[in-house]
């Protein structure tokens, strides 16, 4: 569960301050997917951090029980140096799981051949993509946070993306953000829209089909 | 305490996760690798023994030169070099501070502990080497060598953490930080001992507490050395009044490191 009490975050930009998250309160319950929407720039990726614990709210409170995973998506997390196996080993050893089990997991959902093996700069951002998902997978969390990830690769990776997450989530919670509707109708049961700093929650898509489309 | 107890565990993890990878990228670029860590020294105390040499001077208070040099360079480059590498933690390591476990503080104590540890291993094998090379080897007292070495690197990392912070305001630090303290590099006994020079200097030299460090290797390192105005006492207070000033300025600039 994570839940956030009262959290504002805003950016220094050369106009002034960019508010992004505006006094935002709201509960992520275990067990459930949310799916947010969100233009691009409304804030989406600024949330998954915010929600990980890599960065802090200006003000406000964020609380977690569980572990919960870093955001998985195309930016960042690896070292470009690195080959992805050396990328796997470090993130096996600073969250304590098993090298082999994880370094085996993740070889096989990306499936990216002797790339694994390649530093991560070689990689292409759809390789990257699937490499960050797999090793995500490769350890268990509580919660997974998602970044646009599974909108990448070929429909069988694709189909690899939705298998694994029917099957986790009977165990954990999944919250992945997009700007695309389709993609949160397929992996999410509640949907949130963020706009102009505050997210809306609402159980029915069809609510937020019609304000997002409002909205963009 | 026991919240407090699993943080020191995903702590300590991450350090030591922090530091093999740092070992990795920083040494395993190159086929020659680690070597570079000792290349450096070593073309310093090759420079300086040939101008000893041709200059016909001596070291101070009957010390072999290249001991007196190595001793004094290697003491020197733990403080400096450990407050350079601190001091970039954040701008260095963006794609880490990704994972919400890794903190900067953690990137800046693992780096303060590579660099730690490098400084003794091209201690050892430089000191080691020469010793084999004449066939004697005499250390008046170890672990005051290794005192001395360990105030570097503490030294360096309180001085790492407060640059580090102030890069984070703003990053023109970094460039003005190398001329601002290149007299650091005259003035911390590489060259001298503070034994010789006229007390009225000396009274200012020991502002200083990269030379107390020199000197204190030196007491240990040589029988015929006693560092007279050395205090390890001076070197700690220093060092914990920059890490508390360090560790408050972290504190305020956490919420501006921005991750993209």
């Amino acid at each position: 569960m994570i839940s956030l009490t009262d959290v504002t975050k805003a950016y220094p930009t050369q106009s002034g301050l960019h508010v992004v998250l505006d006094n935002l309160s709201c509960v992520f319950e275990d067990k459930v997917s949310y799916g947010i929407l969100g233009v691009n720039g409304a804030g989406k990726s600024t949330l998954l951090r915010l929600l990980g614990g890599a960065e802090h709210p200006d003000a406000g409170k964020i609380e977690r029980s569980g572990r919960v995973s870093w955001p998985i998506g195309f930016a960042g997390g690896f070292s470009l140096a690195l080959s992805g196996e050396e990328n796997c080993r470090f993130v096996a050893r600073i969250y304590g799981a098993d090298f082999d089990e994880v370094i085996e997991y993740a070889r096989d959902f990306a499936d990216i051949g002797e790339y694994f093996h390649m530093p991560v700069r070689t990689y292409s951002s759809g390789m990257r993509a699937r490499l960050a998902f797999g090793l995500s997978m490769a350890i268990d969390f509580d919660t997974y946070l998602v970044d646009e990830v599974t909108a990448v690769g070929d429909s069988r990776f694709r189909e690899k993306c939705k298998h694994v997450f029917t099957e986790r989530r009977e165990r954990s919670s999944v919250i992945i953000v997009s700007h695309e509707l389709g993609t949160i109708k397929q992996y999410a049961d509640r949907y949130a829209l963020l706009r102009r700093g505050k997210l809306e929650l609402y159980d029915d898509l069809a609510e937020v089909e019609k304000l997002y489309k409002t909205a963009a | 305490m026991r919240e407090l107890a699993r943080g020191a565990a995903v702590m300590g993890r991450v350090i030591y996760a922090l530091a093999l990878r740092e070992t990795r990228t920083r040494y395993g670029q190159h086929r020659a690798g680690y070597l570079w860590a000792l290349a450096e020294p070593l073309f310093f105390i090759g420079t300086f023994f040939l101008m000893f040499w041709f200059a016909n001077r001596t070291a101070p208070g009957g010390m072999e030169v290249i001991p007196f040099l190595a001793t004094g360079v290697l003491g020197y480059d733990i403080a400096v070099k450990t407050m350079d590498r601190v001091s970039l933690s954040v701008e260095g390591n963006r794609p880490l501070l990704f994972y919400p476990h890794v903190q900067p503080l953690d990137v800046a104590f693992a780096r303060a502990l590579l660099e730690f540890a490098t400084g003794v291993v091209v201690f050892a094998i430089i000191l080691g080497a020469y010793s084999l090379w004449v066939g004697e080897l005499v250390i008046d007292n170890f672990l005051v060598v290794l005192q001395g070495m360990t105030l570097a690197a503490v030294l360096g990392l309180s001085a790492g953490l407060v640059l580090c912070a102030v890069t984070v305001m703003n990053n023109a630090v970094q460039r003005i930080k190398g001329p601002l303290l290149r007299p650091l590099f005259w003035v911390s006994g590489l060259f001298f001992t503070a034994n010789m020079v006229p007390s009225s200097a000396r009274e200012y030299l020991m502002w200083n507490p990269v030379l107390h460090c020199t000197e204190i290797i030196r007491d240990g390192w040589f029988p015929q050395y006693h560092a007279h105005s050395a205090s390890p006492t001076y070197v700690l207070i220093f060092s914990v009044v920059l890490m508390f000033i360090g560790l408050t300025l972290e504190r305020r600039v956490r919420p501006r490191v921005q991750l993209t």
